[in-house]
């Protein structure tokens, strides 16, 4: 399994349709693979959000057929924010029957009908348990993370150097939401609560955006190595430990021992940062740290852009913006453009095998991937 | 809290199932005590439908090491209990998640209204307006009823002891109501044929031509559905009386009075003055029916306050359970 081409929109407010994302970013992947739409064989689409602009559709997939002038099979996978990932897992498993394989998200969430968008992103959490106690994402990491810091010594600087290690990355990738526009680490310390202790600066933000990825039987430059998806229980709460996502770690232990690799051969990584506490516990359920160590690496350094593997160089759902279902693709196409060598001021360096890692609500869905750049 | 566990793969659901998927044989329902808080984070920022800032988004723990979340109006720290005392006189307010049953038995410990007495005779006043489905909530639901059914016989009521009658103060025929809602298969399925209170005899009292059903029974249950824009606990009570009273309030007042009468008021879902649905999760109960409706316009943020309850002052009503600023859903949101 291999990528042919990948495409990415600019991060951002930018007042388009859902469509319009997923065009821009299609042409972008298609012209990157050297391909036409009449090349493709089958289309994976994820998507939550199209409350804006007037078009709320749940048949996009017919929607696409005209986009695209094309009658192929079109899926949609919806999980929200893990959803980039569930359908590039998706199109993976389709290529024993199709030969290339068009996976694609298009998100307008920023919108000024913020109570729909907020209706919507709300979907991803369990709404008679969990919402009506106003235990919205924010709070519901807050409490993980309080249970997490209690038991193993963590601090709030520690949330502040990730936060400020992705701000960093970002300000390099021009098509994040921060690009050109560092943030000074006093700032994160110092930025309000939201929901006791995570604080604003700790969140990810929500942008308007689209990506996609054409994966192929046909061999290319990038290999697909290894391939994991695993779920968990929708309750926060309900779950054994409160301090580590199992979903997260039962899909790395997948897609490692599909690659036959250990966390130590892992160049460079983009992580679901929807939060810097999940980043931060993800080191840990990832096999990076040790349970319980996931602050040392951070304090190290050695996921700096500079250091012996940088963690999200993209900017991260933190920085580079977190347009919900193109998340999980936009990883794919950090990954892909890191192991050409196309990164420009925020290449890594050496960079030969990286993982993407996406989740989907609290812990409930969760995809890694590992990719081999094959000389 | 209840949850669900299967005998012999010991998993656990918080919300009931009535089987295993693994084992598939029947699940039992366990309840586990105490309401420990193991966390608790302050919210500062408002979002959709929890504008009220701050409150605290707190993680609960019971002896069996169940989690949960609740939300709290004032500040809950790591190691405090979360505990109710029982009020009879109070309006209380609960949250019904997934399961009536349960939160119908978290209104009786807020109400105590349950007497302990052998042989008790129960007479169920549901609400029947009109012959409809029950998704159009007009009705008494039928997962409702069955669950205050289950609620009686669960503490040794016999369903031979156990009556459901109303009447119809509409041009409805009260037969083609409970078929159509659902709520005649609901009750004989318990092993009640539910009857036309109209057909009872009605006897002077207090002023109100009330039926005898009421008097000679141990426990009235009013079980109105809670309607946006409306007094429906107060207005289904008056059909225990001989016709549709001129003095509402005076007659709700006498009625409150009735030492024998509880009202167990269900509203997980809506229906709003445009006549759609929403969810709103909620469970009141109560003996004064006008308070009880009082406090549901109050959770419900309705503007303009119904005719019966619109001189009732919020600040004087006792409340029991779930504080209304905790539960309150603006139900013209959407």
């Amino acid at each position: 399994m291999y990528i042919k081409g990948v495409g990415m929109t600019k991060f951002d407010y930018s007042p388009k349709h859902w469509w319009q994302f997923a065009h821009e970013a299609t042409i972008e992947a298609l012209k990157d693979a050297q391909m036409n739409i009449s090349q493709i064989d089958a289309i994976v689409f994820t998507g939550m959000s199209s409350a804006a602009g007037g078009e709320h559709q749940t048949h996009k997939v017919s929607f696409l057929s005209d986009l695209f002038k094309t009658n192929v099979p079109i899926i949609e996978t919806p999980s929200v924010c893990g959803g980039g990932g569930a359908a590039f897992w998706t199109a993976l498993n389709l290529l024993n029957n199709y030969n290339n394989v068009l996976v694609l998200a298009g998100e307008r969430l920023v919108d000024n009908q913020s109570e729909v968008t907020v209706d919507y992103i709300l979907s991803a959490a369990e709404r008679v348990t969990e919402q009506t106690e106003g235990m919205l994402f924010p709070t519901q990491n807050a409490l993980v993370w309080q249970q997490y810091m209690k038991k193993y010594g963590a601090t709030m600087d520690d949330l502040s150097l990730i936060a400020f290690k992705n701000h960093s990355n970002a300000a390099l990738n021009p098509k994040a939401f921060f690009y050109k526009k560092p943030i000074e680490l006093e700032k994160v310390k110092a930025s309000p609560e939201v929901s006791s202790p995570l604080r604003l600066m700790d969140c990810s933000l929500s942008v308007n955006g689209g990506a996609a990825v054409i994966v192929s039987k046909d061999p290319t430059d990038i290999k697909v190595i290894g391939s994991g998806f695993a779920t968990d229980q929708i309750l926060t709460f309900g779950r054994e430990d409160l301090t580590h996502f199992k979903a997260t770690k039962l899909a790395s232990k997948i897609a490692f021992e599909q690659a036959k690799l250990t966390p130590k051969d892992i160049n460079v990584a983009e992580i679901h940062d929807a939060f810097t506490s999940v980043e931060l516990l993800s080191y840990e359920d990832l096999g990076f740290a040790e349970e319980g160590k996931g602050a040392e690496l951070i304090r190290s350094g050695k996921i700096n852009l500079n250091g012996e593997m940088p963690i999200n160089p993209s900017g991260g759902l933190k920085a580079k913006g977190h347009p919900i279902s193109a998340t999980g693709l936009a990883q794919i196409y950090e990954i892909v453009n890191q192991l050409r060598n196309k990164c420009g001021d925020r290449q890594v360096k050496n960079a030969k095998i990286g993982l993407t890692h996406n989740i989907g609500g609290a812990g409930g869905s969760v995809t890694v991937h590992i990719f081999e750049k094959i000389n | 809290m209840i949850y669900y566990q299967c005998p012999k793969c010991q998993r656990i659901w918080q919300y009931p199932i009535d089987e295993c998927p693994y084992c598939l044989i029947p699940m039992e329902r366990k309840e586990g005590k105490g309401s420990k808080v193991i966390g608790s984070s302050k919210i500062t920022i408002g979002s959709l439908n929890h504008k009220k800032v701050p409150y605290w988004g707190i993680v609960l723990e019971d002896d069996k090491g169940n989690k949960w979340p609740h939300k709290s109006m004032i500040e809950k720290n790591v190691g405090d209990e979360i505990t109710y005392t029982a009020n009879e006189n109070a309006v209380s307010i609960w949250r019904i998640k997934y399961d009536p049953l349960t939160a119908i038995e978290e209104t009786n410990k807020l109400l105590n209204f349950l007497p302990n007495k052998e042989d008790l005779k129960v007479l169920i006043i549901p609400q029947l307006d009109s012959p409809n489905y029950s998704y159009f909530r007009e009705n008494t639901s039928p997962e409702f009823i069955s669950a205050i059914i289950d609620f009686l016989i669960k503490n040794k009521i016999d369903s031979d002891k156990i009556t459901v009658a109303t009447q119809s103060f509409n041009q409805n025929p009260i037969e083609a109501c409970a078929q159509k809602s659902g709520l005649l298969n609901a009750c004989t399925k318990k092993g009640i044929m539910p009857f036309d209170l109209a057909q009872s005899t009605f006897v002077e009292h207090d002023g109100l031509e009330i039926s005898k059903a009421v008097l000679d029974a141990d426990l009235v249950i009013n079980l109105p559905l809670l309607k946006g824009g409306e007094s429906m606990a107060t207005k289904n009570l008056f059909k225990v009386l001989k016709t549709n009273p001129i003095n509402q309030k005076e007659a709700a007042e006498k009625l409150s009075t009735l030492p024998n009468i509880i009202t167990i008021a269900e509203a997980e879902y809506t229906q709003r003055p445009n006549k759609t649905v929403i969810f709103t999760g909620l469970i009141l109960g109560g003996k004064n029916t006008l308070k009880l409706d009082r406090i549901f316009s109050e959770l419900v943020f309705h503007k303009q306050l119904p005719e019966l309850v619109k001189d009732i002052k919020i600040e004087e009503i006792e409340t029991n359970g779930r504080q209304i600023e905790e539960v309150r859903y603006n139900i013209e949101s959407y």
